[in-house]
């Protein structure tokens, strides 16, 4: 059997069906997005961060109503990357330091009472307010968290009247932490709530919708691209290139009126498979849109994504002129991290897609991957792992930190692709690492992108400091106290 | 981005060419009436965060120890983040992973199989368990929940070994307070559940440093060391989070260092009990004088001058123990490091924000400096800042044509929209939710507080302590100078 029983679960005897070395002949799917286990360590997180963070985050002109105790509200504040390009007025002659969807942190605060009797009151008067504080918002996304799931506050209904009374788009993203096994619960309500609620707002006022005039038969949305670290900056260049028109982003630095007309597009290319392909389903069940899925991390496979969006439209030959004009640009680059990279051997563990993202990108750079963990994966996703991935390599599904340590310790990569948290434990360990949640220094997507990630790489597996990591060379030591 | 060859260093940010599109056609000021976080129910830009993260901080302190949490994985993961992004460590905290079957039947089930599950693979010596909104909310009954985990775990692994894990619960609903009264209540939660006995007095002292970094207990420690006081310092995070890199590194990670568990136990015997921050541990204190008369000495928070004069006096009153040569030299370079500045200090109109002790501390210490306070924020609302910062600006009155405001239990918000009405405003201090603001108003920000995420080694430079307000000093009044003084007229200062 592929499955294997890790040391560290001796005790935990069911973490083994979510374990396992790849094998082609034998190949399996791993127990996945089902219930953690309580106390093992998990590194999960919870649905409101898949609503909040990762989705609803990255829209540019909103405001991102959390309501809920303080807490919820600010981790959420400003923390991932995914970035924006507009700003809110700071004084009369400079904008602000960071754009609006980070600069802000709005939320009802519940207290006891609130508890007690019921948020929903304070909710509607905070929506007022916020549009009154921030009449540079052109809309607003109410979010719920555990607590205020658990009261059963009727948000939708706040939002209705706030929409009225203000006469401004008002969304609202139901997707309490604990509704799910993890993060992914919430792309997976983002995605359906908002589906359901654009629709209906574009029969309750159909002038939302695109023009008929203004429609393009190039015309594409980007769905699954949060704008991490301005990677949307290397890769709209590139679509608007080989001629279709980008007309909406799902949701990195997005308009909240354009994703209202993200319907009106010919074809949906879907980057992130997991945390978004469910609205490019439901367009396509609705609208007969056809989506097409694309992975934009690698040159090989950046450049097979322009080929396939080209094709559906017959601009092929654009595309290989782009292509080939861009492998130009980053070639010598490319060269020089080839031969420093060369037989590296590599561990990743990112929330899903990722791992298979990036399997195809590291054979690029001559580096093998030797173990692939994820946080929220589903079957499709370990589908795709598995159809990538060569003989031998250790697949865990939602590792907890030992499961982590021990794949660490076991294996010795040279490298550990991680996100933040689990990134200080690597090195710890004298393993070196690169954030891969937000990355070390972006953007990572792309041709261009291509470029920097292959440089933090190198700069993790060559810098300096892992050669004095063994302490004091040749020198009596005495015991410490400890 | 023109450029037709990708260099091997990458793209760096300024190629990526992002221009800033401003979200209304030209400035318009935010409406009056709402300004005044007391005149709306919607808080804006929260300079305080929830009741778990402080009360993890503190456990994290404890050699061994992990911290489990009663509730749905975000108020962990979310903390843990914070943690790595502060610390810049591993934060190991476990979850009781409350998904939709615990938020209808309640979280027993994933205490008890969590706790388990933790104990068998992790085998730490403490266990803090930590509530959320949603344990509370649905009224888990904690003390009947760990009785139960603890039957099972005996019939498991034995009693003995189970007798010897600590388990400690400490309720935390964050809808009640913030993270400083998380760490408050971890500090009355501890001691009350171990220190139950004060069987042989010592000379021993306890220090609950609150929510101050690394960098600031060692500075304790050593003013402790130079004075020959042995003490223990409760929830000493100075190794835990901020380990040597030295593999090998045995699995699961532990860091090195925290306080222990017989440390703990022998806190009602301690002379005095020294709670640095007044709203984070002053309870822990208060409790060991009520219950074992171990006097509580709770602040002034140790930073500047005459602060740590106080601390040291106080020291000396508690264990008859005086000060060293060390020490009055310390004090004396300190002393020397005002002389030699002040010129660049006095008048200058700063504004503090951060956790009511930290302001407090600092506000004292600007006003040492001559600086002249313009504004003073404490995110979370607390009677003992309203009344510290009242005393010290009695105190200092010469230094101010217009009183102080002072903004107690606010948000960033209003402090932000504040300064941006002061005609003047040469310097912020405060945490790293103020570097926006700063930016904003082109004034300089000296970071200290909690939580500093955006810049390394804050958390291991003390601003405690003699040595610790040097450094302060000198951060202070560089950043003046990069500011003011941008050409080359600092060659003479
Ligand atoms: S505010 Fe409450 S629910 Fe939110 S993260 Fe903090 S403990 Fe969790
Ligand atoms: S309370 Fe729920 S929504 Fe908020 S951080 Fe915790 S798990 Fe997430």
């Amino acid at each position: 059997m592929p499955f294997v029983d890790l040391k560290c679960n001796e005790k935990i005897p069911e973490r083994g069906k979510h374990i396992y070395v790849h094998d082609p002949e034998n190949s399996v799917i791993p127990a996945c997005n089902v219930k953690t286990i309580p106390g093992d360590m998990t590194e999960r997180g919870c649905a409101f961060a898949g609503a909040r963070g990762v989705i609803g985050g990255p829209i540019a002109d909103i405001i991102a109503m959390v309501h809920a105790p303080v807490g919820c509200a600010w981790f959420t504040w400003g923390t991932r990357r995914h970035l924006s390009d507009l700003y809110p007025w700071a004084t009369p002659t400079r904008l602000a330091n960071s754009a609006f969807n980070r600069r802000y942190c709005a939320v009802t605060d519940m207290q006891e009472k609130d508890v007690v009797f019921g948020g929903m009151k304070k909710l509607k008067q905070s929506c007022v307010e916020a549009f009154r504080l921030f009449p540079e918002a052109r809309g607003m996304i109410i979010f719920t968290t555990c607590t205020t799931g658990l009261i059963g506050d009727d948000v939708q209904g706040v939002a209705r009247q706030v929409e009225k009374e203000v006469g401004k788009l008002v969304f609202t993203a139901e997707s309490p932490g604990c509704s799910g096994v993890s993060q992914s619960k919430g792309h997976h309500d983002f995605n359906t709530q908002f589906y359901r609620q654009v629709k209906a707002l574009r029969q309750r006022r159909p002038e939302l919708k695109m023009r008929e005039e203004d429609k393009t038969d190039y015309d594409i949305c980007l769905i699954g691209d949060y704008n991490m670290d301005w990677d949307l900056q290397v890769i709209k260049p590139l679509f608007e290139k080989i001629g279709v028109r980008i007309v909406a982003v799902f949701s990195g630095n997005e308009r909240i009126e354009n994703l209202v007309k993200m319907i009106d597009v010919r074809l949906n290319v879907v980057h992130c498979q997991r945390s978004a392909e469910y609205i490019a389903h439901m367009i396509q069940d609705g609208f007969n849109t056809p989506f097409t899925r694309v992975s934009l991390y690698g040159i090989e496979q950046t450049a097979e994504a322009l080929r396939k969006t080209a094709a559906h439209f017959g601009l092929e030959e654009r595309a290989e002129k782009v292509i080939a004009g861009e492998i130009a640009r980053v070639e010598k680059a490319m060269a020089f991290y080839r031969e420093k990279l060369a037989g590296k051997r590599i561990a990743i563990y990112v929330g899903g897609p990722r791992v298979w993202h990036w399997i195809r990108l590291m054979e690029e750079l001559g580096m093998e991957v030797i173990a692939g963990a994820c946080t929220f994966a589903h079957e499709d996703d370990y589908e795709k792992i598995n159809a990538r991935s060569k003989p031998g390599v250790l697949v865990i599904d939602s590792p907890n930190e030992f499961e982590l340590e021990e794949m660490l310790i076991t294996l010795k990569p040279d490298l550990f692709l991680a996100g933040l948290k689990e990134k200080y434990l690597g090195r710890k360990m004298g393993i070196p690492t690169v954030n891969s949640h937000s990355y070390e220094k972006g953007p990572y997507a792309g041709f261009a992108g291509m470029v920097n990630f292959a440089r933090d790489i190198y700069q993790g597996i060559y810098a300096p400091v892992w050669r004095f990591q063994d302490g004091i060379p040749e020198m009596p030591q005495r015991e410490g106290e400890d | 981005m023109k450029l037709t060859e990708i260099p091997v260093d990458g793209i760096p940010y300024d190629h990526l060419r992002i221009e800033k599109i401003p979200v209304t056609p030209a400035f318009a000021p935010r409406d009056p009436e709402l300004l005044p976080a007391s005149s709306r129910v919607l808080v804006v830009n929260p300079d305080r965060i929830c009741m778990p993260i402080g009360a993890m901080w503190a456990v994290l302190g404890i050699h061994r120890a992990i911290p489990f949490v009663q509730g749905a994985q975000g108020c962990t993961t979310y903390a843990r983040y914070t943690f790595s992004r502060i610390f810049k460590e591993p934060a190991t905290i476990a979850t009781a992973s409350f998904h939709e079957d615990a938020a209808v039947f309640g979280g027993r089930m994933n205490l008890v199989e969590g706790l388990r599950n933790l104990v068998v693979r992790y085998w730490p010596e403490v266990i803090g368990v930590v509530t959320t909104c949603s344990s509370e909310i649905m009224g888990d009954d904690m003390t009947s929940f760990i009785g139960e985990a603890r039957m099972k775990l005996q019939a498991e692994i034995g009693p003995e070994r189970t007798e010897q894990i600590a388990i400690v619960p400490i309720n935390t609903p964050s809808f009640a307070g913030s993270h400083v009264e998380g760490y408050d209540r971890a500090a009355k939660a501890f001691v009350q559940s171990l220190a139950t006995d004060r069987d042989a007095p010592t000379n021993r002292v306890n220090i609950i440093p609150g929510l101050f970094y690394p960098g600031d207990i060692r500075e304790i420690k050593h003013i402790l060391q130079e004075m020959g006081i042995e003490s223990t310092v409760l929830f000493d995070i100075s190794d835990t989070l901020d380990a040597p890199l030295e593999p090998p590194q045995s699995i699961p990670y532990y860091p090195p260092g925290g306080t222990h568990v017989a440390e703990i136990k022998g806190m009602a015997n301690a002379a005095a009990t020294f709670a640095l921050q007044l709203d984070a541990g002053g309870s822990g204190a208060r409790y060991l004088e009520r219950k074992f008369g171990v006097p509580a000495v709770v602040g002034p928070v140790p930073v500047g001058v005459v602060a740590t004069d106080t601390l040291l006096q106080n020291l000396g009153k508690a264990t008859g123990c005086a000060t060293s040569p060390a020490l009055r030299a310390e004090r004396g370079r300190l002393v020397d490091a005002m002389a030699d500045t002040f010129h660049h200090t006095m008048m200058k109109r700063v504004a503090v924000f951060g956790d009511p002790d930290y302001v407090s501390g600092i506000t004292r210490f600007v006003c040492e400096l001559g600086m002249t306070p313009v504004a003073v924020s404490a995110g979370t609302e607390s009677k003992n800042f309203a009344a510290a910062v009242e005393t010290v600006f009695s105190e200092y009155q010469s230094l101010f044509l217009d009183p102080p405001k002072v903004f107690n239990g606010s948000d960033l918000f209003e402090f932000e929209e504040y300064l941006k009405t002061l005609p003047r405003l040469d310097l912020i201090i405060g945490n790293s939710k103020g570097v926006d603001i700063a930016r904003e108003l082109e004034v300089p920000i000296v970071r200290a507080g909690f939580p500093i995420y955006d810049r390394f080694g804050y958390q291991k430079r003390p601003i405690v302590g003699y040595r610790g307000a040097e450094l302060f000093l000198y951060e202070i009044a560089n950043a003046v100078l990069d500011h003011r003084y941008p050409d080359d007229r600092t060659q003479q200062l």
